[in-house]
């Protein structure tokens, strides 16, 4: 004889088992997931913003955003991956359908090609962050499908109150300013505090990097992390990182580092300010695990 | 200097990455800086057993 369960504790196995690997890879195609829920005019915007973004980075920075890729793009290797889109260029990769045509756009064998690749254009700190934020913009938005598809499947049986804010939304925040999240979330004080951490880290890399230990173009795979914490990044992008470095450093590996430090720090601010809006709905009951790190 | 100039910056850096570490598990920030606290008191003792077990590593096999 089979044993009838309270609707409550399906839901918290739902919860545990999450919502698999197939919805996972639908959040690389931004608004794949809104309009499977039957937001079509969300979807859309979301399509829409991230490939706008991505093409006004891609108008500055052209074939030079494969430059900064994590493998090689010359032929041989990783050239037909890359050739059809799939450059291992973080964090555009996130933004899948915009990043492939960029791709194909620009790709090509010959030494012109990658002449162009190396070699450096005005504007491309401002255009290889506004590609990176679309992928950025892309993982939010990804968030956001993933919370409407929570909502929908477990809304009925266990939540007590609506969210105080979008999480997706308090992520993104969280993103240009570390903290902001949380104050919509609900968690001022201690927004502020871990804000306050992020940008003073950040702060102190940039000062023993003399301003140049946020450059895409000298550190790709450093600010890969970097960019993590947006607001920091754009800055670099607009300020510090357009003049050319007229003497190295004396630590300008320390200020890359605390740098790359701060935009980790950042992500877990962003998981933590995404999370506490969830739970405004969706609490965890006393005496169980409340995540995060030991 | 180098490195002690290094090391003098290492104790706050713990500090605040501490802060974002331990923030997650509270909901204040009075709660969240005293448990940075010990969490950083923690965590700089690791590095000590660390480092003395390199330098004794160093010393012993290494001279």
């Amino acid at each position: 004889m089979s044993t009838v369960r309270p609707p409550a504790d399906k839901a918290k196995d739902r919860a545990s088992i999450g919502l698999g690997v197939g919805t996972f890879l639908q959040g690389f195609v931004p608004g794949l997931l809104q309009y499977q829920s039957g937001h079509r005019a969300r979807a859309l915007v979301a399509l829409g913003s991230c490939t706008a973004l991505y093409f006004a980075g891609w108008s500055l920075v052209g074939d030079r955003l494969f430059h900064f890729s994590l493998v090689s793009s010359e032929p041989g290797g990783m050239w037909l991956p890359a050739r059809i889109g799939i450059p291992m260029t973080l964090p555009e990769i996130l933004n899948l359908p915009a990043h492939a045509i960029g791709s194909m756009l620009a790709f090509g064998s010959d030494n012109e090609a990658m002449r162009l690749w190396r070699l450096p254009r005005p504007l491309e700190d401002l255009g290889g962050f506004l590609t990176a934020a679309s992928g950025m913009l892309a993982a939010f938005w990804s968030a956001d499908g993933h919370w409407t598809r929570r909502w929908n499947r477990d809304a009925e049986d266990t939540v007590t109150a609506a969210p105080s804010c979008n999480p997706a939304f308090a992520a993104g925040v969280s993103w240009l300013l570390p903290g902001l999240g949380h104050a919509f979330a609900g968690q001022r004080s201690k927004g502020m505090l871990m804000g306050a951490a992020v940008a003073l880290v950040f702060a102190l890399g940039m000062i023993f990097s003399h301003g140049h230990g946020v450059d895409r173009a000298i550190a790709s795979v450093w600010w890969i992390g970097e960019m993590l914490f947006g607001g920091g990044a754009l800055f670099a992008a607009l300020v510090t990182a357009p003049p050319a470095m007229t003497a190295m450093p004396e630590n300008l590996e320390l200020g890359t580092n605390l740098c790359t430090v701060a935009g980790l720090m950042n992500l877990v601010v962003m998981i933590d300010a995404f999370t506490v809006a969830e739970r405004t709905s969706f609490p965890i009951a006393r005496g169980e695990s409340q995540g995060g790190f030991a | 200097m180098n490195l002690a100039f290094r090391l003098a910056i290492y104790l706050p850096v713990l500090f605040l990455i501490a802060v974002v570490v331990v923030g997650q598990q509270h909901v204040s920030a009075r709660e969240t800086i005293r448990d940075a606290v010990r969490r950083t008191g923690r965590w700089f003792l690791y590095t000590a057993a660390i480092v003395i077990a390199m330098v004794a590593i160093e010393l012993l096999f290494i001279d």
